[in-house]
């Protein structure tokens, strides 16, 4: 379980996200929305511990990011905004670099289920953006965890790919918890039961998804003026 | 820490940039000495090492600028600090790879050591002295460079500011320094100058407290590159 209470982190005077509170369920697949600078990506880095809050507790399985970071990085696979890459090194050596950094003997089996097998000899920076993305995917997936975050996973994906890895998403959601940021309101709506709107840094609705076709959208407007 | 010492390499060695800076190196720490030593007639490698502190002030900063400048550009920094290990790892992995590269470089100079073994009269335990003092010497440029490389996201300010303090640095522990110093101060500020360290080990003489120095200077600025690691604002 991911608990934040009434976390706050401020970039000097600029107040990014305040006073945030919610608590994760196992299984979940929780959307999180809201407009560009609304502090999603500020929240997930949060939760890995890469920023430290300023107010409030945060913890993951228990174990606080900043104290025990390394404990909550062997739970949580991470997708970064904008997928950064190492893009001289070819696939398979950058999800065994992935692989052996996460302890975890085994990437060809993620390899194989997100669809990079043919693509295992290329470099990198020679893929495609749909491919890149799943090199993201699945370096985020390998050694099993417990807690997926990504952060705008189909970004800049043409619609087929963004369809592929949404249904990846929601074939993972089985054994996971998942937490993914978005402003693309159709992607809620298609992947996510829980959704999260966030915005100006506060959380301004956290609830079920609304199932009528549009509710979604409806619901965004008027809690984001 | 392995791993990332694998990933290190893997990039100079994959690299055509990381080849050409080594092998630079090497050819003109060969030609400056060979244009000397038929001018001189002398077979003493001393010079050679004499030249080795101004040599290492523009390698050291074009091998180990990019170390985390590059990462931090590319966001791939993101990527290391939410892998399951810590910035002491991290940190100790880059330091190693650029410490074997500063190795491999010292390797391809040793043709001229062998050369004169050969040719003339040297003697070994000096030289191999001298060959340690310059993989400090060379170790610690290192981590200054990759303290300067954490603080910047472009490459150019790493290099320049790196290279500007290592020169100063060495300033300190000439008799340029003499000239506009007081005899006290220069006396005083010279023991921090690792070209006042470096010359004890190119004489031939393992001071320990050269060689402490040395590791210390290297602690000192790993330790500052972690601390500014572990940074999560």
């Amino acid at each position: 379980m991911i608990v934040l209470s009434l976390v706050s982190k401020f970039f000097g005077q600029k107040k990014a996200v305040e006073k945030i509170s919610f608590k994760t369920k196992e299984g979940e697949i929780i959307g999180f929305l809201g407009p560009n600078g609304a502090g999603k990506t500020t929240t997930m880095r949060l939760i890995l511990g890469y920023l430290k809050p300023n107010e409030g507790k945060i913890e993951v399985s228990g174990f606080d990011p900043i104290d025990n970071r390394i404990e909550v990085l062997k739970m949580v696979g991470y997708l970064p905004e904008n997928n950064p890459l190492y893009y001289e090194m070819k696939v398979k050596e950058y999800l065994s670099f992935i692989a052996q950094a996460k302890k975890y003997d085994s990437w060809q089996k993620t390899a194989q289920e997100v669809g990079l097998t043919e693509v295992l000899s290329k470099k990198i920076e020679d893929l495609s953006r749909g491919f890149k993305q799943r090199v993201g995917l699945a370096a985020a997936l390998i050694g099993n965890p417990k807690y997926l975050i990504l952060d705008e996973p189909t970004s800049g994906l043409d619609p087929i790919e963004q369809e592929k890895i949404r249904d990846l998403i929601k074939k993972l959601a089985k054994k996971k918890t998942i937490i993914f940021s978005t402003h693309v309101l159709s992607e809620v709506e298609a992947v996510a039961n829980r959704l999260i709107i966030i915005n100006e840094g506060r959380i301004v609705y956290d609830g079920k998804k609304p199932e009528e076709k549009g509710a979604v959208e409806k619901l965004f407007k008027l809690k984001v003026k | 820490m392995k791993n990332l010492l694998k990933k290190e390499l893997s990039y100079y060695l994959n690299n055509p940039l990381g080849y050409i800076v080594i092998i630079l190196f090497a050819v003109f720490v060969n030609l400056f000495y060979v244009k000397d030593i038929f001018l001189t007639g002398s077979a003493s490698l001393r010079p050679f090492f004499f030249l080795m502190p101004w040599f290492f002030l523009v390698f050291i900063p074009a091998l180990a600028m990019r170390i985390f400048s590059e990462e931090k550009r590319n966001n791939t920094l993101e990527v290391l600090l939410t892998l399951p290990h810590s910035e002491t790892e991290i940190v100790l992995g880059k330091f190693f790879a650029l410490f074997f590269l500063l190795f491999l470089s010292l390797v391809l100079t040793l043709s001229l050591p062998i050369s004169l073994f050969f040719l003339a009269k040297i003697y070994l335990p000096e030289v191999l002295v001298a060959y340690l003092g310059c993989w400090l010497l060379g170790s610690a440029f290192i981590s200054l460079t990759m303290f300067f490389s954490i603080k910047t996201k472009n490459q150019v300010v790493a290099f320049l500011t790196s290279a500007l303090l290592i020169f100063f640095l060495l300033i300190l522990g000439t008799d340029f320094s003499a000239s506009f110093l007081p005899k006290f101060l220069q006396d005083f500020l010279s023991y921090f100058s690792p070209f006042y360290h470096f010359q004890n080990f190119v004489k031939g003489v393992l001071d320990l407290r050269s060689v402490f120095y040395f590791v210390s200077f290297v602690f000192l600025f790993l330790f500052l590159t972690v601390v500014d690691l572990e940074k999560r604002d």
